[in-house]
Order: C-alpha cells, then structure tokens, then sequence
C-alpha cells in the first residue's frame, strides 16, 4: 500500500493566514468571502468574494525579492514558507513543486498589456512578462526553498489543485523525490469576476434571498470565487517516519471527465463521475464501507452540485456517509482548490466534520446528510471531490492511517 | 495508490502536428527532408509594430481542417483549434489498420500550453478599452484559462478518461506527456493524448522582445551569431498507450516513450542555470527512468532556442549527461520556438526521425559558436542509425525536461 504523509500545511487564505487561523475560520461563524472593494462591482450582480486582506507578505519574503513577484507569486511562496515552517523539518534539495492554478496571472497579462496598450510593445516591463508565465510561482517556491526536483504547474479549472496533489502524489510513489510541494494558487480580479458574473455563474442576490454560494441549498444560484494560496508538503512514509506530525495521507486517485458536458458548464454524466469517485476509493485499497465523510465539489451552482449529488447517489446509495461543503467559507477556485483538501485533513486529525457554510434550506430533490454544524465523528477516511466546468474530474481519498 | 511500474511499456501509437512548416506530419517531414524552415514577416497584428518582425506563423485556414461547425470554433481560442487540428491527425493514425479502435472514452488528455487562450484574452481587453465591460462580449474571453486546449480537444473528440493540463512555460508539453507515460504505468489513464498547443499572441511576441531575447532575423542555434529566439506557433500530439494494450488492438506502434526526466535548476525566474545543472539532472533523469545507459543515445533533439544562455547552457549538459559525440540538433531553427507547444511538436519531430531513420538538421548554422561545442548536423539532414534518443524541453522558472524514445522496427 502507498500512500502519501502530508506532514506541513502553510494557508494564504480569506481571513486567515497560516493553518491554525485557517482551523479557526472553518470552525467560526464568519465566511471569509466578503464584499469587494478591490474593484468596482456596481452594475454587475455579485457583489462578494473570497479576497486576501490584512496579509504582509514582508513577515515571509525578503523586500529585494518580493518587487520581483506578482500577487500569485507573493501567496504562493508565503504558503510554502509557512507549510515548510509549519513541519519544521529539512527536506531534501532533491524534492520538487507543483501548483495548481484555474485562472494564472491573468491580471499581471492585462498589467502587461496596459503597458503596452500605453508605451507600446518595445517599452513594456520585463519584469511583468516574467511573471505573466503560469508558473513563475512554482520557480519562485524551487528558488526560495532550493528545491531541483520536477517543477511544474497545472491548470484544471476547479479541480486544478487535486490535480496538483495527484501529479506530486504519484511522483513520490514512483520515487521519483522524497518530497513535494503540492497546492494551488489564485488571484481573483476585476476581469474574471465581471466575466464570470456577466455568464451567471456567480451566487447573487434573488429577492429577499441574499447574495451568498448556497451548497446543495435548495436557493442556490452560482458559486463565489476566492483566492489565495495554500500549500502541502507531502511526503514519502519513510520520510514521514522522522516527522512531528502527521496531518493525513493521500490514499487514491481517481482522474475522468464527464464526457456529457459542455465548455464552461456541469454536464449530467453522473456515472462518470461516480467512477471517477470509485476509482479513487478503488486506487485506496479500500471500500465504499470505509469511506466515513465525503468533503464534496459542490460550490452552489445548480447544475454542479445536482451533478455531485446523482453521482454520489449513483455510488453509495443508502450507504451515503455525511457530505461536507466547504466552499461557502472561501469560495471556488480559492487557493487553487487546495483549501478544500486541507479542510477535509483537519478534519481528520480533529475527528470532527466541519459545518457546510451557506447551506441552510435543503433541496428536496437532493437527499443528503449535509452537515449543518461541526459534527464529532469517527474519521478514517475521507472523499475529496473536485469537478470543474468543462467536465474534468479528479477526487481523492485521504486517509488517517498511513501506508 | 498504485505505483507507475516501470516494467509497462509505453508505445506510440499516433502523431499529429501542426506548425509553420506544415499542416500534418506528412508536410512537416518533406520540410524537414528539404531543409526548408517557415520564418518570415510576421502578418499577425498588422498596425502594431514590435522591436523585431519575424516569426513563423501557422498560416492556414484552420476551420477547413476542424471536425467542428463554425458556430463551434468561434467560442474556442486558436490555441484550442490548433491542439483539435494536431489531435485529429494522432487519433486517426492511432485507428489505422487496427483490430479495434482506441478506446476513447478511457482517454486522458493532457496538454501543455503556455499562453491558452491568451490571444483572445487580449482580444477582449481591447474590446473593454473600446466599449467598457458592459458591451464587450465575453463568449471567448471563457477560453482564456490554459485548460481550454485540453477540454476542446475532450470534447470534440468524446474522451472520457480526464483532462490535465500543464502550465510551466515552455516545459509544459514535455511534462504533459511525462506524467501522461506515469498515469499509464499506474493504471490511472487507459490511453493518453498527450502533447502541448500555443498560438502567437501580443505578450510573448512582445515580451520576448522587451527580455530581449529575439534575433532580429530568424534564429539560429548554437551559432556564432546568434541573438535569441523566433517565435512560433502551432501544437502536436501523440497517442500514447501501454504495450500490451496496443499490441491487443491490432494497432502499429510507431516508437516507445521509454522515459522522461523532469527537474528544476532553482536559479533565475527566468534565465537557465548557466552551468547547465538542471537539463543535465533531467537527462539523466530520462536515462533512468528508462534505464537506458548514455552511451545508447544516438541522438539529441535539442531545446536549442538560440538565446545565448540556453545553447551554452545546454551543450555543457549534453556534454556531461551523454558525451561529446552524440548529434544534436535544433529543430526551432525550422518553426521557431513554439513555447508551451514545443515538447509536444518537438517529441513529434523525434518519433519522425526516429522512424525515418534521419537526423533533422540545425538550418542556418554557418558557424557554431565558441562554446557551442557539439556536432550539431548543420544544415542538411543526416541519415544516422538511431535506437535511443533524447527530447529536450526547458522553460522558464529553470524548469527542464527530457523524453527518451526508442526505435521500434
């Protein structure tokens, strides 16, 4: 059996810096999703979202070095630092990183382009081209930690962080490096929410319905988006071994794509999805007995969390155990998606499953145990879910008890 | 979760490209048999005038080669219809003369792209800067995340094993179809069309020109003279699936993906380590991986951009990982650099010379330069005996990787 300890965890996310204040959101009564004053959102009709505030990036990162990152860059090597303090240990040079991002710089390209719109093509500033690549915060992580490992970055929409966690997983296995960082990082702006306000996708307010992501609610009308950064480092058991502590371990995969959708939108292929949620349970060495929590997908579209719902009706039938949402406290894509693993791993260790923020009224059409409040429970392991627009699919098993 | 075991053999059973010397595997290999490279004037973004004008343009009417209505590919990028154009070809070889056809619904797709769907995100910028974000049509702008190549060429095609996505820069093809090989060997992927995709855009045309990393005229590796790279464009596939599982279809295996090596120098955003440390750990990581020993490589397809830093770089890896005999080429001196694209198009170039039994030359190399040190097959192809050979593939961030690809008779 391999499997794979997560032994530090480091969290630039809403309303909470490093993971025990991320411990503490997931366990208060506040979302960090907020309204925006980054930008204007007169006009449109979503008015909240997941952003960064109250962060110095200078507690982790040197002055000379940070006017040479962008945003993505100054989360993403924040959370690394923090991962790699949180563990405490020294890991070997021959370790290597992989982010996973849905949106990438988008906004260091319109800076770019600013820029060149501006002073024209010749004049533009390096140093944002630089940082307009996907991955300049994975090299900016190898370069602060010295990590010569494989060093890549991954987009997968929604799912892009477990992808991440998936790539650095099977490389460990495979012995490749004796250690990863793995997460995802994301920046969310004026452009990306307008356009995703402007297609709908976005939670909004209906009448007396205020605007808010409703997971699995029966009032849900689209997603929050969030940012920030959160990163893992996972490791080998024998490098596991030595370590403090132990948050969980990465058990299974499962990767497939629900062939029935469309650009941009959830289809209906709930047995693909249900296999893909199989695979992962199957990859784990383990049944669907075993599986004791499902921290789910759902993100409070209509479409998407219906399609989480069949599939897992599909797959466990009346052996559903509780479903956690969790991304009414941070929104979509915030962090790249790592935030949801990372809850689903604190959770193992607290033994007790988070509240589901912003699901009150459930949907008669869906039934599931969905949790309303943090609910003590025997934990050994868990199902993390992640299914982007577009149809991608990749789910997890974390586990308490390692290989 | 399962091991990739390394006992799985990885064949090739399809290819498909596309890029400035050609629309299909076909027309790229007489390009390259006749040495003609496909750099000229760039005609792209006329009235916008950039440092250098040169590039080498796909330039082709892609919708007569799309499977796809218009009202399709109007709502995908150009780098999404390149990647859809590059995979039909590799899924039809992959079907050629086979007992049954590629199980399609148990394929991953996994590409790499650097800039996505960039091209219509700067598109819909200007569009805001005419009409503010209330009127600027936003249906394209949705194809902008770098994920688009790979859920357009899901979708077109009906593939149902994933899709993955890989966005470190001009690595990202060659770790797309790294970490494709390891889903094989792993028995998390059934089949995978692995490969990278990118159109010319605004910002790297001209932030390669602000990094001044551009030769004013059309590139040229490992030369005495050389100044920087020629942009370029286009995308490629292969199709990829275990031994046994191709041998069972009936299929033709055109190549085995014996390896690959990934690693990062942890030096410079942007620049390569200059002693080559972390290209010569990625070729050594692909010998590994495949457990092929350096002196059965015969030869190298280089990264070869043309900067000053790569080609030096480079060659004292090559020297260190392989020796100082091996041949090595450049294929960029024919299309260019087609950044995220290039592990894809160059792994293509590869399997053809592999094949072919024909080493593509480095056009343009008058005069290597002084540091530059290696056989370079300068000009001409050379017919060369070939077993084992290596595709090298670095970008930015110092990330580096390596293919190692085996002769199948």
């Amino acid at each position: 059996m391999n499997r794979v300890a997560i032994t530090g965890i480091g969290v630039v996310a809403p309303g909470a810096v490093g993971v025990d204040a991320f411990r503490g959101l997931l366990r208060g009564a506040e979302s960090g999703v907020r309204p925006v004053e980054r930008f204007d959102t007169v006009g449109l009709s979503a008015h909240n979202a997941g952003l960064i505030r109250d962060f110095a990036p200078k507690q982790f990162i040197a002055p000379g070095k940070m006017r040479r990152m962008n945003m993505l860059s100054r989360f993403a090597v924040s959370a690394a630092h923090l991962a790699l303090l949180d563990s405490g240990a020294t890991i070997a040079p021959e370790s290597g990183v992989v982010l996973g991002t849905a949106f990438g710089p988008v906004q260091t390209s319109i800076e770019y382009m600013k820029e060149y719109v501006e002073k024209g093509a010749a004049l533009a500033p390096p140093q944002l081209f630089a940082e307009s690549v996907a991955n300049a915060p994975g090299s900016h992580i190898a370069i602060e930690a010295g990590f010569r490992g494989f060093n890549v970055t991954v987009t997968q929409r929604e799912s892009s962080a477990l992808a991440a966690a998936m790539y650095a997983a099977s490389q460990i296995v495979k012995g490749t490096v004796p250690a990863a960082l793995l997460g995802g990082v994301e920046e969310v702006n004026e452009m990306i929410f307008s356009v995703l306000d402007r297609i709908g996708a976005l939670a909004h307010a209906n009448g007396a319905v205020g605007e808010m992501a409703r997971p699995f609610d029966r009032r849900r009308n689209g997603l929050s988006i969030g940012e920030g950064s959160a990163v893992l480092l996972a490791e080998s058991p024998e490098q596991a071994r030595d370590r403090a502590k132990v948050y969980g371990w990465l058990s299974g995969f499962g990767i497939g794509r629900d062939t029935t959708a469309k650009i941009s939108d959830w289809g209906e292929g709930d047995d693909q999805v249900a296999a893909a949620m199989r695979s992962a349970i199957e990859d784990a060495d383990l049944t669907l007995d075993d599986i004791d929590a499902v921290y789910a997908s759902a993100n409070g579209t209509i479409r998407g969390d219906r399609l989480e719902y069949r599939a897992l009706q599909t797959l466990f039938g009346s052996r559903l155990p509780p479903v956690v949402a969790t991304k009414g406290w941070f929104g979509e894509y915030c962090a790249g998606g790592a935030l949801q693993l990372i809850a689903a791993l604190l959770a193992l260790g607290e033994q007790s499953l988070h509240a589901s923020y912003g699901f009150e009224e459930g949907d008669p059409e869906m039934q599931l145990d969905v949790t309303r409040e943090a609910r003590p429970l025997a934990l050994r392991n868990v199902l993390v879910n992640s299914l982007s627009a577009g149809g991608g699919i990749v789910c997890t098993v974390i586990s308490r008890e390692g290989a | 979760m399962r091991k990739a075991d390394l006992n799985v053999r990885i064949a090739v059973t399809g290819a498909g490209i596309i890029c400035s010397i050609g629309r299909n595997k076909e027309e790229v290999w007489s390009s390259i048999r006749e040495s003609r490279a496909g750099i000229g004037v760039m005609s792209r973004f006329q009235g916008e005038t950039f440092p250098t004008d040169i590039a080498a343009e796909v330039n082709v009417d892609l919708d007569e080669m799309l499977p796809i209505s218009m009202r399709e590919s109007k709502r995908l990028s150009r780098s999404d219809l390149l990647a859809i154009v590059a995979a039909r070809e590799a899924l039809a070889q992959a079907d050629e003369g086979a007992t049954s056809p590629l199980p399609r619904e148990r394929a991953i797709v996994s590409t790499g792209t650097s800039t996505g769907g960039l091209l219509e995100g700067e598109e819909y910028y200007f569009r805001r800067l005419e009409k503010g974000r209330r009127r600027a049509r936003a249906s394209r702008v949705l194809q902008q995340p770098t994920s688009g190549p790979s859920e357009a060429v899901a979708g077109v095609f009906g593939l149902g094993g994933g899709v993955m996505s890989n966005a470190t820069a001009c690595a990202s093809a060659g770790a797309a179809i790294g970490v494709a090989a390891d889903f094989l060997r792993s028995n998390h992927a059934d089949v995978a069309i692995a490969g990278g995709s990118d159109a010319l855009c605004r910002l790297t045309y001209s932030g390669f020109n602000v990094l001044q990393a551009v030769d004013p005229a059309p590139c040229s590796p490992f030369g005495a003279d050389r100044k920087g790279i020629t942009l370029g464009e286009g995308a490629a596939y292969l199709i990829l699936e275990r031994w046994d599982d191709a041998v069972a279809r009936g299929a033709k295996i055109i190549a085995e993906l014996r390896g690959y090596g990934a690693t990062c120098d942890a030096h410079h955003p942007t620049a390569p380590a200059e002693d080559g440390r972390g290209a010569e750990a990625a070729m050594n990581g692909a010998l590994g991986d495949g457990n092929v020993a350096a002196a059965s490589i015969q030869y190298v397809n280089a990264h070869g951009t043309g900067t000053l830093l790569n080609d030096s770089a480079e060659t004292k890896a090559i020297i260190s990982a392989i020796g100082s005999d091996v041949p090595v080429s450049s294929s960029k001196s024919f299309f260019g650099h087609t950044l995220g694209a290039a592990g894809g198009i160059e792994a293509v170039i590869t399997v053809l010379a592999l094949q072919n039994q024909l080493a593509p030359p480095t056009l343009r190399l008058d005069r290597a330069a002084d540091d530059c040190t290696l056989d370079y097959v300068p000009h001409t192809p050379r017919p060369l005996p070939m077993t084992n050979v290596l595709s090298n593939t670095f970008g930015f961030g110092g990330s580096n990787v390596s293919l190692l690809f085996s002769r199948v008779l």
